[in-house]
């Protein structure tokens, strides 16, 4: 179990940190949260956000009183033969923020972290990245060519690729650009668009290796060219090496078959890798002696630096964390024991420590790593504490198994500016007000 | 996980990689045997990949002058005439030396390593509506006129197999392998850092969409649509204090009313016009709004689509044969006109 510890020791920074978000609580927010008010009200949690915000609670399904639903029978079996989460669960949804792209058919949307518990992803919430949008693909008619150097070029059916000996894994999926939109500043307001780029399944399908063992890679070949069966025919080069390492074929997410969404009928994953190596609908794998540079791998997903050169080929997702609970979407209500619980990941490995300090990283104290703790895997971690009303500003800190610590915020500026967008994995700060409101900040 | 599937024990006889002999022929065979030898033709079909020494390359003879004309019909819509992207759309052209600037401005010229990217990607996926509806001589052509833009080739120059590959880009020798990990933190627990120097910075207020969980705030779009629809009205807004005219309302009329010839329409709106009839791009009718659709509604119905059929090139914009989509049937142009038409009125 967890080690209950006090909130943070220098009196000095506690004193600053109520006079800043007094002041704060005044003049700079628009509006408490629902929440935040219903707690200083002292009214029942009749408001959480997102859930049906003008419906009452009616007392007579409360105790003393028999509910309705007691009264009377549900419906029955197959009445949903696909079922879906519960109505009172409707505010559970990805979301995106507009103003990112030019249209949501090349777009990106964040997957709700903030309702999510354990370290699976639904399958309807995982985030979603399309460069021409989703397209509609029958099974039948979908083919994988494996070919270039090669002895033998390969044609594969779905039903083919599935006769293979297959694995099943459980690996975090991420887009670079998670977190990237805060490079220059703090400028989102909720947990689900600072690092809802991120999901994570049990993918299940054949490993690479094995097919192209089927193929046989000549001597010559050093690299792989995978693409999509989208209008955009997405396209990413990648070393042999990791092919030949830990990349998987895969065609089922968390016990069904892939979701449109993520590649249905075959996709390609690159465990710990930048999420748009793992090539949605894909139709064809060219292994050459040398990489393609297309075009997400030279006018994007390269890395801009302040001298004006660009690092290419940065697929790692290098370790991170973010606390969920509290998060801006999920405030502390009111004072006594709280489960400071979040996400830890490292595209390296396993996640070996995370550390949570409640004064903006002056102080840490090692938190508990709850559940699995898998390999390029979501694991999650948790802290029990009580809370009495006193300004936190809570950060969590991840080590992964290569030793690797989470940097500041401040540390990864210094090297790489505010322009190169992607792997921003630093570091973050949510700042607890005495109202129990939490905000997004940032410490330099 | 997978190093406990034993494939190097296979349970069949053939060891890994072997050449066998069959049918007289010697082929290559995997473990599995599993799948069929992709043809010469299968592959021919599906290999379009460019590399930047030129593999992959169809024949082909591209103008600037012929790549002009392509261009402004299937690509200015969305990246302006002369590269510099309308909306959020992407810019092509300029941006040289903004790459160490505050806000840098990465364009093919300006950013790009290759030229053959260039000739890949439009092959793959351009224009953003019609995917590989170009043939292999349009790619030339609208490549050399992109380098052309870029000020990267001379209005005269063929861009051909050899030209191409030969093309170096001004950002070539400016990319380099990721270094990381580049930055090293230490696991400090205690005094690790001077209370007194943290410098707090708040949130941008704003920009997120956060109407699912803070009451009452004003906030952004939460979808695109939203998004269209608000930037649409702050220009209508701006127009009318500019003119003082009074603002339309818009409305849209609801599904059930809507012929069977637009009903059938409504796929191929979502799926090709939507892309700029969704927003009005670059001066395109918007769907729903009466005010941009009325004078062209009293053009008759044979006109429109006259227009949409073949592309017209009005006063405020121009639009392309299908919209860009020549995979469409004029049946299928005739149904998606009536349901932006009927919808608009």
């Amino acid at each position: 179990m967890s080690k209950i510890i006090k909130g943070p020791s220098t009196r000095e920074l506690m004193e600053q940190m109520v006079q800043e978000s007094e002041h704060l609580s005044l003049s700079d927010r628009r509006d408490f949260l629902r929440k935040g008010v219903a707690a200083a009200a002292g009214i029942a949690a009749t408001t959480f956000a997102g859930r049906s915000i003008a419906a009452e609670i009616n007392k007579a399904n409360l105790p003393p009183n028999e509910p309705a639903w007691g009264k009377q029978l549900g419906h029955g079996v197959v009445e949903q033969p696909y079922g879906s989460p519960s109505q009172f669960e409707k505010h559970v949804v990805r979301r995106t923020v507009p103003w990112l792209t030019a249209d949501s058919i090349a777009s990106i949307s964040m997957t709700p972290l903030q309702d999510l518990k354990g370290i699976i992803t639904p399958n309807g919430l995982v985030f979603e990245r399309y460069h021409g949008g989703v397209p509609q693909i029958n099974p039948d008619e979908h083919r994988l060519i494996i070919h270039g150097l090669v002895e033998r070029p390969l044609i594969f059916t779905m039903e083919d690729l599935m006769r293979f000996p297959s694995v099943s894994e459980i690996k975090f999926i991420e887009c670079p650009a998670n977190g990237g939109m805060e490079w220059k500043g703090a400028q989102m307001e909720a947990l689900q668009f600072t690092h809802g780029m991120l999901s994570c399944c049990e993918w299940t399908g054949v490993p690479l290796r094995v097919l192209l063992e089927e193929a046989g890679v000549k001597p010559e070949g050093k690299w792989i060219l995978a693409e999509g069966a989208d209008g955009a025919h997405m396209s990413r080069s990648i070393p042999l090496e990791k092919a030949l390492d830990d990349t998987l074929v895969v065609y089922a997410q968390n016990g069904e078959m892939l979701r449109p969404e993520q590649g249905y009928p075959l996709r390609l994953l690159n465990p710990g890798w930048e999420g748009n190596t793992s090539i949605k609908w894909l139709r064809r794998l060219e292994v050459g002696d040398q990489p393609w540079y297309h075009r997400e791998e030279t006018s994007k997903y390269t890395d801009l630096m302040p001298d004006g050169r660009a690092r290419k080929f940065t697929f790692v997702q290098e370790a991170n964390s973010v606390i969920t609970t509290p998060c801006p979407e999920n405030p502390l209500v009111k004072p006594g024991f709280v489960e400071i619980e979040g996400l830890a990941w490292s595209g390296r490995g396993k996640v070996k420590h995370v550390d949570i300090s409640f004064d903006g990283g002056v102080t840490w104290v090692p938190a508990n790593l709850k559940g699995l703790v898998l390999d390029k895997s979501l694991t999650r971690f948790s802290l029990v504490t009580k809370w009495n009303g006193q300004p936190w500003l809570l950060q969590s800190r991840s080590v992964d198994e290569t030793g690797y610590v989470q940097p500041t915020l401040g540390q990864l500026r210094e090297v790489r500016g505010g322009n190169s967008i992607y792997h921003k994995n630093s570091i973050h700060t949510w700042k607890v007000a005495p109202t129990g409101e939490i905000t997004n900040v940032q410490i330099t | 996980m997978f190093k406990s599937l034993d494939i190097k024990t296979p349970l069949i006889v053939l060891t890994l990689g072997v050449t066998l002999s069959l049918s007289g022929g010697f082929i290559y065979a995997g473990q599995f045997d599993i799948g069929e030898t992709a043809t010469a033709e299968q592959i021919e079909g599906w290999d379009i990949d460019i590399r930047p020494d030129g593999k992959g390359l169809p024949e082909g003879r591209g103008t600037v002058e012929a790549g002009e004309v392509l261009y402004e019909e299937r690509c200015a819509t969305c990246h302006g005439l002369f590269g510099e992207g309308e909306g959020r759309w992407p810019v092509l052209a300029g941006g040289q030396g903004t790459l160490k600037d505050e806000r840098p401005t990465k364009t093919v010229g300006s950013y790009w390593p290759y030229a053959s990217t260039l000739y890949d990607y439009i092959r793959r996926a351009m224009p953003f509506t019609a995917p590989r509806s170009l043939s292999d001589q349009q790619v030339y052509d609208v490549t050399a006129y992109v380098l052309y833009l870029n000020e990267i080739v001379e209005d005269d120059f063929v861009l051909t197999k050899d030209s191409l590959a030969s093309i170096e880009m001004p950002n070539q020798d400016n990319f380099f392998v990721d270094p990381r990990p580049d930055v090293q933190n230490k696991r400090c627990m205690e005094n690790c850092a001077d209370p007194k120097k943290l410098m707090i910075t708040g949130t941008l207020k704003g920009i997120t969409p956060v109407g699912h969980f803070v009451q009452g705030a004003d906030a952004p779009a939460a979808s695109h649509d939203a998004q269209m629809e608000k930037e649409q009205e702050e220009e209508k807004q701006r127009k009318a204090s500019i003119t003082g005219e009074a603002i339309a309302e818009q409305h849209t009329v609801e599904a059930a009313s809507l012929s069977e010839l637009a009903l059938a329409g409504k796929t191929t709106y979502e799926g090709a016009c939507k892309v700029c009839h969704g927003s009005g791009l670059t001066g395109s009718p918007k769907f729903g709004d009466s005010d941009a659709w009325s004078a062209r509604i009293k053009k008759g119905m044979p006109v429109l689509l006259d227009h949409a059929i073949n592309g017209f090139s009005g006063d405020t914009g121009v639009m392309p044969p299908k919209g860009g989509r020549v995979d469409l049937s004029d049946k299928q142009v005739e149904q998606a006109v009536a349901y932006m038409v009927e919808s608009s009125q």
